[in-house]
């Protein structure tokens, strides 16, 4: 059957608790916002395909849960991501600081050559400012990250931020890419080929191989 | 005090009809009761105590405060604009939660429990002795910071599904799908905002009484009942997607059918079983550090 698009890759979103992980995905897959959204456990997942650069990308969004805690469980997301989202809400001094933390956390846990951006979220809360723009782009600059500073509520750099990681992950995977692009004609995929991979490679038993 | 004196003053103490309207007998032994119920007074006053000095500690719970508007907001009671707000009823019971299981503090889960908790007892050291009865004892280790008892349920779950329902073990391997991204909300919040509510309060009936297994009796069925519409799926996405359908319908919103099923339909599943398999899983965990 014919793919309805040519590329599929795995985003993250992290940060503490309460950032907005959850609205950013909810604004940028459903284009919608509630102000007070139920706490995510665990880990959860939204599909959209956007366009980028003439390649259909379908883009799988993992949101997790940001209590230091699920860590335990979240980790085994990181390994087989090709973008993330390190969200801090400029309201928060302590979801900025923290942004240090969850970069080690993704230094070790994500593959080498992960895609990395930072968002400073909940923008429209200028009267409760913690955080200001100037030290979003200090620490993104620190950290070789682009930064956008977001809104879920009034829908400020969504669909852009969202678009420029994806735009950074296909650039990291120019290689791969081109192969789709000849062979795009005869509807091969890249996509099919990342399916393939995401089935363990060991023993059918051996969770160890699994990819979330 | 001579018996016969001690038996008349506690006569002359403990009302004529009792709480729920009958008439006491002319035998009835006053003295007996007496001493039965202060046993139990003693009981309830040093739980009146305790819970009085948890609510005053300080805290370190204050993390919870960001949960506090995002448990239930579709509920009228939880929001600001209610009177009374259940959100400061919430705050109450995790904080003293909090301060009385250190070694667990606040997990986020828990907030969804103590809600329900909250809105079926109306009453916040009720609800407080429920959640601890839940998370001290009746669950293993869910909600500690390594999270250990939980990730050892799922695996629980993941082998008893390869025993009962190999099919299905057989696609989540395929697709290299972990128990965790299907069925962490199951276990963490114990169904709450998964199943429908009555069906939640049955099953929550059967925990309090019966202990944790019963969870893996609620999983197990929904899983087996489903079990070709489960198979349908072609990809991870598809496999997620089935999970949340198979917590929706008339099948678990008929409480009463549902719990007979959940009885019947896994079969066999003894404590021991279960307690062998934590065991194994539970080293497995470990060993992988």
């Amino acid at each position: 059957m014919a793919k309805q698009y040519d590329v599929l890759f795995r985003l993250l979103l992290i940060g503490d608790s309460g950032v907005g992980k959850t609205c950013l995905l909810c604004r940028f897959t459903d284009n919608e916002f509630h102000s007070s959204h139920i706490s995510t456990i665990g880990v959860d997942f939204k599909m959209k395909t956007i366009e980028v650069d003439g390649i259909k990308v379908r883009i799988q969004i993992w949101d997790t849960a940001g209590q230091e805690r699920y860590q335990t469980i979240t980790k085994q997301y990181y390994r087989r991501a090709q973008g993330i989202f390190l969200v801090y809400d400029i309201s928060s001094e302590r979801s900025y600081q923290h942004i240090m933390k969850w970069v080690s956390d993704v230094d070790e846990y994500a593959p080498e050559g992960v895609q990395k951006i930072l968002i400073g979220n909940k923008a429209d809360e200028e009267q409760k400012r913690q955080v200001g723009r100037e030290q979003g782009q200090q620490l993104a600059k620190e950290y070789g990250m682009d930064f956008y500073e977001t809104s879920a509520c009034t829908n400020l750099n969504i669909k852009e931020s969202f678009t420029r990681l994806t735009e950074l992950v296909l650039q990291a995977h120019r290689k791969e890419l081109d192969g789709v692009r000849t062979r795009a004609s005869n509807e091969m995929a890249l996509a099919e080929l990342e399916e393939d991979e995401s089935k363990p490679e060991g023993p059918a038993n051996s969770s160890k191989t699994c990819w979330c | 005090m001579e018996p016969a004196e001690r038996a008349q003053a506690a006569r002359d103490r403990v009302p004529r009809i009792d709480p729920y309207g009958f008439e006491r007998p002319e035998d009835f032994d006053y003295a007996a009761y007496e001493e039965f119920f202060s046993t139990y007074l003693v009981i309830l006053t040093r739980r009146a105590i305790k819970w009085s000095k948890l609510l005053k500690g300080s805290s370190s719970v204050q993390k919870s405060m960001t949960d506090m508007n995002r448990t239930f907001p579709d509920n009228i009671k939880f929001r600001k604009s209610a009177d009374p707000c259940l959100q400061k009823t919430l705050y109450n019971v995790l904080l003293a939660y909090g301060h009385h299981n250190q070694g667990v503090g606040y997990c986020q889960g828990m907030n969804f429990i103590a809600g329900y908790l909250i809105l079926i007892t109306k009453n916040e050291e009720e609800s407080f002795w429920l959640l601890d009865a839940l998370v001290g004892r009746i669950l293993p280790d869910y909600y500690s910071p390594a999270m250990l008892g939980l990730k050892m349920d799922q695996e629980v779950l993941g082998e008893l599904v390869r025993t009962k329902l190999p099919a299905v073990a057989a696609l989540m391997d395929g697709h290299g799908v972990l128990w965790t991204l299907v069925v962490s909300r199951w276990f963490i919040c114990l169904f709450v905002d998964i199943l429908p509510v009555e069906t939640v309060l049955r099953i929550w009936d059967c925990l309090f009484n019966e202990g944790s297994k019963i969870i893996f009796r609620v999983a197990l069925t929904l899983i087996k009942q489903h079990q070709a519409f489960i198979l349908e799926a072609s990809s991870v996405a598809d496999i997620c997607e089935k999970f949340k359908e198979i917590t929706k319908g008339s099948f678990v919103m008929e409480c009463h059918t549902f719990m007979q099923k959940i009885f019947s339909e896994p079969g066999s599943l003894s404590m021991t079983t279960i307690t062998r398999l934590r065991e194994s899983c539970r080293a497995k965990l470990l060993a992988q550090g």
